[in-house]
């Protein structure tokens, strides 16, 4: 078991444009926390400062104990960190099984990628049809599958997800929530982005929500559901 | 027909030279969506390099026998360049990441004046045309008129042999799918756990590398080279990676082939004005730019690196 993903005074910049301020959240194992937030609010550029593709002007990011804050994308992901792209951001002119294997890149073991694939095929039938398909050519709700299979094939310890479900249908959705309950009893921790607030809350124990680059509020799923602010946001 | 043969297998040569340079073109710019003018001049470079090692081999190990020559000559060439090919993209491609495009374009132009200029100056003779060793047997098969030179028939299989290489290189390997992914989407690679900045240095010195057998090749084909054959090469070779779609392998070396055959054909076409061929090449390529300006290959039925 590893200790949580810690964020401490987190503070992010874009050039001169500061985004996020003086953030602090923990992600604890075997958990979903989710995270709150009209568009813009910061959401996506706190991922990547943990992911390490922003790297942040101050505080700091622990994972397992290890400080994560300035460490590049490739060496994050070596530690067991998996993420779920805003924008999916699947390899259009790779084949669905290319882009499910560079999901287990870092995995050198062959029979422990092949039964990843396996496993991913199993959950996702409809890529295990088209695994020779260009991934770029397939529809929104396929692109969605592919990168969250590839997130999946990682194995990962911590899966952060940042809206995946964007633009889909409510059946697709659905499904998408799924799979992220799946992963969660697989005894991976979630750090969860998504539109629909009821859904969100509704699978995760501990929430956050960002406002203008500040946590403006943070508890356990019902306290946030139940939170004046969440509920004139998004339930009004 | 003999003599249609003849321009077949000239073509066929020139083309092979040139792929080769626009391989390293098209994976440059695939990888990092810049245009390195100073590719050329690494094509002249690797000549230089082989004539050295040549000289060197010559003046220490005069009984050496030819195919280890041929050997150490090609190993330093593809040596000395892959290792500038990485160099270029540590300490000029990479710090202007993030920078515009042209800066990039501009460094490179220098960089290459640079290279010329130094090869001019400090090889021995640097500004006048240097011979280049015969480092194949000179065995020729005659059939009527047609002259098959058996160097030519090794150069060509050689340069077909790095093509098919590289190619299953890109395709079939991890590190081949990293670079692929590397050039699709580099944040979504990194994701992957690719480590960018070496996919960045392979892929320069695989560029660079085939860029050294076609300098090599280009030494054993006229004979004779000097310090400036880069500013030519490297304009075919860019010409040719565009015309296949600049960022797709198999489009440049189509590009390759279908420059040399134009050359060609203008010589056996016009052949009072052969002097006119590389302006009759250049001005189709205009045309097709023209016509076609994402390449003979259009990018979305094309995969990219
Ligand atoms: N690459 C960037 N350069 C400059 N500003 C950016 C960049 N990406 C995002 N921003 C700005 O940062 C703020 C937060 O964006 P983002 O993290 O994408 O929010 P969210 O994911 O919550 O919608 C927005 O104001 C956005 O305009
Ligand atoms: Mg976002």
């Amino acid at each position: 078991m590893f200790q949580p993903l810690r964020i401490e005074h987190l503070s992010v910049a874009y050039g001169n444009a500061r985004v996020l301020h003086d953030v602090s959240m923990e992600i604890p194992p075997r958990r979903i926390t989710c995270l709150l937030g009209a568009n813009g609010a910061g959401k996506t550029t706190l991922i990547r400062a943990v992911v390490g593709l922003t790297p942040p002007r101050e505080g700091s990011i622990t994972f397992d104990g290890i400080e994560i804050s300035k460490l590049p994308p490739h060496r994050t992901a070596a530690l067991g960190i998996a993420c779920i792209p805003e924008g999916r951001r699947i390899f259009p002119k790779m084949s669905v099984q290319e882009n499910l294997l560079m999901g287990a890149y870092l995995e050198r073991s062959k029979s422990k990628v092949r039964a990843s694939l396996e496993k991913v095929y199993n959950l996702f039938p409809r890529l295990a049809e088209r695994r020779e398909q260009a991934a770029g050519t397939m529809s929104g709700g396929e692109q969605a599958m592919v990168s969250i299979g590839r997130g999946l094939m990682h194995e990962p310890r911590l899966m952060i997800v940042d809206e995946p479900s964007l633009g889909l249908s409510p059946a697709l959705v659905n499904d998408n929530f799924r799979i992220i309950r799946a992963v969660l009893e697989a005894g991976t921790a979630v750090f969860l982005v998504e539109q629909n607030v009821r859904q969100t809350l509704a699978v995760s124990s501990y929430g956050y929500v960002l406002a203008q680059g500040r946590v403006t509020a943070c508890g356990t799923a019902d306290e946030l559901k139940n939170d004046p602010q969440v509920q004139k946001a998004y339930f009004g | 027909m003999e003599l249609f043969l003849q321009f077949c297998i000239n073509g066929l040569m020139l083309g092979m030279m040139y792929a080769l340079v626009a391989v390293g073109f098209t994976l440059f710019f695939g990888v990092l969506d810049v245009i390195v003018f100073s590719h050329g001049d690494t094509v002249m470079l690797a000549s230089f390099t082989g004539l050295g090692m040549y000289r060197l081999l010559e003046f220490f190990h005069p009984g050496l026998g030819a195919g280890w020559v041929v050997f150490w000559v090609l190993a330093a060439a593809v040596a000395v360049v892959a290792v500038l090919g990485m160099l270029t993209a540590r300490f000029i491609i990479m710090p202007l990441r993030g920078a515009p495009a042209l800066n990039t374009l501009l460094a490179t132009m220098m960089f290459g004046t640079a290279l010329r200029e130094a090869v001019r100056l400090f090889f021995p003779d640097g500004s006048n045309p240097k011979p280049f060793p015969r480092l194949l047997p000179d065995w020729s098969a005659q059939f009527g008129t047609l002259n098959l030179r058996f160097d030519n028939l090794v150069l060509f299989l050689t340069g077909a042999l790095i093509i098919v290489l590289v190619h299953l290189l890109i395709t079939r390997t991890k590190l081949g799918m990293a670079v692929r992914a590397s050039a699709q989407d580099a944040e979504a690679a990194q994701l992957m756990g690719v480590n960018f900045r070496l996919i960045v240095l392979v892929t320069f010195a695989l560029g660079s590398a085939a860029a050294a057998f076609a300098g090599v090749m280009n030494g054993l084909y006229y004979n004779e080279i000097n310090f400036n054959l880069g500013l030519m090469l490297g304009a075919i070779g860019f010409s040719a990676a565009v015309i296949g779609g600049l960022g797709n392998i198999y489009g440049a070396i189509c590009g390759g082939f279908i420059f040399a055959f134009l050359q060609t054909a203008g010589v056996a076409a016009m052949p009072f004005a052969s002097a006119y061929k590389d302006v009759f090449a250049f001005g189709v390529v205009i045309v097709m730019m023209a016509l076609r300006p994402t390449g003979l290959i259009a990018e979305q039925s094309s995969r990219r690196v």
